[in-house]
Parts: structure tokens; sequence; C-alpha cells
């Protein structure tokens, strides 16, 4: 089941303004865009923005912090 | 008539004689006291109805006062009373220079802070806007027409305030980039767009 990232921090300074998600077990991309844009089909969206750390948008692991653009 | 007789009538012409050529002596100088004081107060009031309106209302009020004194002929009041509100009217155009100052380097500041934090603003907001004109159906309570419009609103105008602070005016600047900031927020809100999550860790 996913998890919505509560926290209220300002962003620190210098770092990309955005939006955040960080990933439960049991996301997918496809999931995760459903929940933020209302389309599975735009995930290669959340996967771009998050090519610094995702190799292949079929992995996914629970803790990390994608950028929702 | 005798000669005390005379003598009286004599001293009482040289009297108001006198009194009226004294009373000569000062419309002259309490005029020109008026003058200095009315120049003084034009020179000033442009900037210090702006920066320093209350201080500009006092003096103003004190001028009113020495003028109706002037037309009531009361040249010593006038002359008793026109040094203080001269120096007064003098000092309206370094206190309206300070306050300026003071009022620029806060819009300095401001504009500073915006310049580096709208254009990220509105680039989220774009960026949402691009992918969500994409979705086949749209998260409850996004509302994207809203936002689009919200959207060119801020763009727009964020052309206006860099237009006017690349023209000096830093005033209408800042105005206009906090009117910027508040309708790209309102976009964000309308996508449902939280921004005040924190970065990921790099």
């Amino acid at each position: 089941m996913a998890e919505k990232d509560n926290s209220s921090n300002p962003p620190a300074a210098g770092a990309a303004l955005g939006q955040y998600h960080v990933v439960v077990k049991g996301d997918t991309l496809g999931k995760i865009a459903e929940k933020y844009y209302g389309d599975p089909s735009l995930y290669k969206d959340i996967f771009e923005a998050n090519k610094n750390v995702l190799k292949d948008p079929n992995k996914i692991f629970p803790g990390q912090k994608l950028r929702i653009p | 008539m005798s000669f005390r007789n005379r003598f009286s009538q004599f001293a009482v012409l040289a009297f108001v004689g006198l009194a009226l050529a004294a009373c000569a002596n000062q419309k002259v100088p309490a005029t020109a006291a008026i003058s200095g004081i009315e120049t003084a107060i034009n020179a000033a009031s442009a900037e210090a109805s702006k920066y320093v309106p209350d201080q500009l209302a006092d003096v103003q009020s004190k001028f009113a006062a020495l003028k109706d004194s002037l037309d009531k002929q009361d040249y010593k009041a006038v002359l008793a009373g026109a040094p203080a509100v001269l120096s007064s009217a003098q000092g309206l155009v370094a206190a309206a220079a300070a306050k300026k100052d003071e009022v620029m380097k806060a819009f300095n500041g401001d504009w500073t802070g915006l310049a580096a934090s709208l254009p990220n603003l509105v680039s989220a907001v774009k960026s949402r806007v691009d992918i969500l004109s994409k979705s086949k159906k749209l998260p409850a309570g996004v509302d994207l027409a809203a936002a689009k419009s919200g959207l060119e609103e801020a763009s727009s105008l964020w052309s206006k305030a860099q237009g006017a602070f690349s023209s000096g005016n830093l005033e209408e600047a800042v105005n206009t980039a906090k009117e910027v900031k508040s309708k790209a927020e309102a976009a964000a809100a309308a996508l449902k767009l939280d921004l005040s999550q924190p970065a990921a860790a790099k």
C-alpha cells in the first residue's frame, strides 16, 4: 500500500523545487503516476525526472525519494 | 493751545508714527520668512508626501498657522515662529531621503529573494500542467483549467516585473513579483501540487 510523505519542512537551500514521494512496498511508477497524474501511462515523466536515482523504471525500492514533476 | 497740549499731541502722533514704522519694518521680513518656508516645503513635498507624510503634514500645519498670523498682521508672531518652521521644512528633504533609502533597501532584499525563488516555482507549476495536460483522467480535485489560467497570468506578470526592475522601478517590480507568487501558488493549489516537501537527499 502506498504511503504519502507528510513532511512539511521547506525545501533545502539550492534543492530543486518540486513534490516528492517516498516509495513504499507495493509501489510501482505506474501506481505513483496514477496517484499524482490520474494516469498510470504517465510513469515515464516520473522516471525521466529521477534518472539520477533510477536505472530501470521497473525497479524502485522502499525508502527511495522520488521527485514528482 | 498751551505748550503742554501741543506737546501731548506731538507725542501721540510721534508714537503712532513710530508704531506704524515698526509695523512696516516687520512686515517685509515676515513676508520674506513665509515665502522662504513655502519654497522649502514645495521643494520637499513630492518625496516627503510619499516617504514622511506625517512629518510633512506637521510642517504644513505649522506653516498654515504662520500664514494666518501674517494675514492678521501679527508680524511679531510670524518672525518669532518662522525659524523653527523653516528648519523643519528644510529637514523634510533629508528625512524623506533617509526613509526612501530604507524603503529601497527593503525592496532590494525582497526582489533578491523573489527573483531567486519565482522562476523555480513557475517552472514547477508549468511542468505539472504540461504532464497533466496529457493525462486521460485527472486526479480528483485537480482543476487544470484554473491552473493553466493562473500560470498564464503568473508568466505574464513575471515578464512585467522583470521589465520594471530593468527600468529601475524597484517598487513596482517587487509588488508585481508578489502578485506572481500569489498566482503561481494558487495555480499549484489547483493542481494539488504540494511544494512544501523537503528535497530528496543527494
